[in-house]
């Protein structure tokens, strides 16, 4: 699934170098503008060569709190995972909800690292607002659905020990 | 391209003082370009180098890029991660779409049809991305922290993961 | 030399002039003998190759075959003598040779590293293959477009800034332990190995700043003379800039001066972190 995505990412150059030959063929310079205009990880770059780069609108919540949340989380799940290999969901159901949560949120945060890095709005300007809204209704669908396992059924810690039995 | 090729055996003989002092009458004639310039706006410079850049490759990446224990482990824990939460998503909205086949009799029941190969190998597939994205979490909290921040101990912690999770998945497997 | 040795008595003198007359006829005989032939040992180069004059060609390797014998010990002087007595049309960047200049940096068999710096496989068996740095636009051969690269050294504005400048005479002062945080990061000579190593900045190179650049936006951070340290933090406060590192240490693998934008990187990290 990754190396699609990755591959992906070169897409835009290769419509970029499609685009370039006809560019070439125009003369007048006034309606070359278009073509000669910066695409996101095109060869052609906004402003001079002696202009600096620019940087997004400073966000704590999409910079270090992001990041701090993301550590926080996945440490926690340390003495989580340690818990549910030593007692059982059944006896635990706080637990085993927490755990179902837990690891719910930290994929959801891992798949959207996957749209940042490889399928950015920037680049992909409708594939990756579909994508995004897919995986929050897929991220929230599946909260409910382990939550319902849960609390309906023998919860995900039970399921795995006696599955790893069975 | 012949042309080119031949340009640095001419430059040399026409920039060599002693070929100069003996052909005084020639100094007036080699140095003097056959090459005709055409006058540009300086306007048009931006235009010339944008068409340049348009022409120009991506070098090559990945695929010529040394294999290194670095950046294959950061592969192997975003393929692993997915992996998981795909299998985890998966389930989830299995069980919400349809409780009635997913519930936990079935799955038990399913399992414990499966022949012994088929379960062994299951565990094995199954307990190996999972100790290694365990494992290789630890290390980057680690780093996070501050901790094991040189390119040494980023090789012996890295040994490290693989050592904890092949023993790990062998005791996973036959538990 | 035994003739240099001060005599000491007659006896002793006459010894050493004896062997000074020896020692001179023996090194005229060498200097007229055969100078020592070393057996050829040929090995190939593979080098890329793209010219902008041909556009619609695509980029190809180059086979070159030379003698390691009759070359100097680094990549770069295979390179050299490859453009000297083969081939002028191959370009490539070069200045210092003596790895402080940055100008040659390039992909030797699968890693970053600079060519003057590189020492050459001696194994004749083995090719030796030649990229330019990898996911970079090329303008010719094993010359990448630095253009983006040297912006987003800009744009963190690499210089001190220090709201209340000394009063003329005195200066802004250092304590050893201070100017100690500095170092492993002032060393850095833009070469931008460790950033075009980077698998983030393959991707995301027109919003990621890449390990380089963030290592001298901590070198500025880092300096207690510069009192602008938030400002600089809180340009990399957002999702591209800096939270692109997912620490994979290609950088530090890679560095051919020996520095650690990692750690620097996650330095960063930890401070934005604490505020």
């Amino acid at each position: 699934m990754s190396a699609q995505l990755i591959l992906r990412s070169t897409l835009p150059r290769a419509l970029l170098s499609r685009r370039a030959l006809p560019a070439s063929a125009i003369l007048i310079r006034h309606s070359t503008t278009d073509a000669y205009a910066p695409v996101p990880g095109g060869p052609i770059y906004k402003g001079t060569v002696n202009d600096p780069t620019t940087f997004p609108p400073p966000s704590r919540v999409h910079g270090s709190y992001h990041w701090a949340f993301e550590r926080l989380l996945s440490a926690g799940l340390v003495p989580m995972t340690i818990a549910a290999f030593v007692t059982s969901g059944s006896q635990h159901p706080i637990l085993d909800g927490l755990l179902g949560v837990s690891l719910i949120v930290h994929s959801h945060i891992g798949f959207d690292t996957l749209l940042v890095d490889y399928i950015h709005k920037r680049k992909f300007p409708i594939l990756a607002p579909v994508m995004t809204w897919t995986l929050r209704t897929a991220t929230v669908a599946s909260i409910v659905g382990i939550y319902q396992f849960n609390t309906n059924d023998i919860g995900l810690t039970e399921l795995i020990t006696k599955v790893w039995t069975a | 391209m012949m042309s080119t090729r031949a340009l640095p055996s001419l430059r040399r003989t026409a920039f060599n003082p002693a070929f100069f002092r003996s052909h005084a009458g020639l100094r007036m004639v080699v140095p003097k370009r056959a090459l005709k310039t055409q006058s540009m706006p300086p306007s048009a410079m931006t235009e010339i180098l944008n068409k340049q850049r348009l022409n120009r490759p991506s070098s090559p990446h990945m695929t010529i890029y040394q294999p290194q224990l670095t950046w294959i482990a950061s592969i192997a824990n975003r393929f692993t991660g997915v992996g998981l939460s795909v299998l985890l998503y998966g389930f989830s909205l299995a069980y919400l779409v349809a409780p009635g086949t997913f519930d936990s009799a079935h799955i038990i029941e399913f399992v414990a049809g499966l022949p012994d190969g088929v379960k062994y190998a299951g565990k094995a597939i199954l307990a190996a991305p999972f100790t290694f994205h365990s494992f290789n979490g630890l290390r980057h909290l680690g780093w996070d922290m501050g901790k094991f921040l040189s390119v040494k101990s980023a090789y012996s912690t890295g040994y490290v993961v693989l050592g904890a999770t092949a023993l790990s998945t062998a005791y996973l497997t036959f538990m | 030399m035994s003739f240099l040795l001060p005599t000491t008595s007659a006896s002793l003198s006459g010894v050493l002039r004896r062997q000074s007359v020896r020692a001179f006829t023996s090194s005229a005989r060498v200097a007229q003998a055969e100078p020592l032939q070393k057996p050829v040992l040929m090995k190939e180069f593979k080098v890329y190759r793209w010219n902008p004059d041909e556009p619609a060609k695509k980029p190809t390797l180059q086979s070159y075959k030379i003698d390691l014998n009759q070359t100097g010990p680094m990549i770069l002087d295979a390179l050299i003598k490859i453009k000297n007595e083969m081939d002028p049309t191959l370009t490539f960047r070069r200045s210092c040779r003596e790895g402080i200049c940055g100008s040659c940096a390039m992909n030797i068999d699968g890693q970053n590293t600079l060519a003057c710096l590189c020492r050459i496989d001696r194994n004749p068996n083995k090719d030796s293959k030649i990229y330019p740095l990898p996911h970079m636009y090329i303008v010719k051969d094993l010359v990448p477009d630095l253009t983006l690269f040297y912006k987003q050294y800009k744009s963190i504005q690499p210089w001190l800034q220090n709201d209340n400048p000394p009063e003329k005479g005195t200066f802004l002062s250092l304590s050893p332990e201070d100017r100690k945080k500095l170092d492993g990061l002032y060393e850095c000579i833009l070469c931008a190995c460790c950033s075009t190593s980077c698998p983030s900045y393959w991707w995301n190179q027109d919003e990621y700043l890449g390990p380089a650049t963030l290592m001298q936006a901590y070198r500025w951070i880092a300096d207690s003379r510069d009192t602008h340290g938030e400002e600089r933090k809180e340009r990399l406060q957002n999702e591209m800039s800096l939270y692109r590192c997912h620490t994979i240490f290609n950088c530090s693998r890679t560095c051919p001066k020996g520095l650690n934008p990692a750690s620097a990187i996650a330095n960063i990290k930890l401070e934005l972190a604490a505020e």
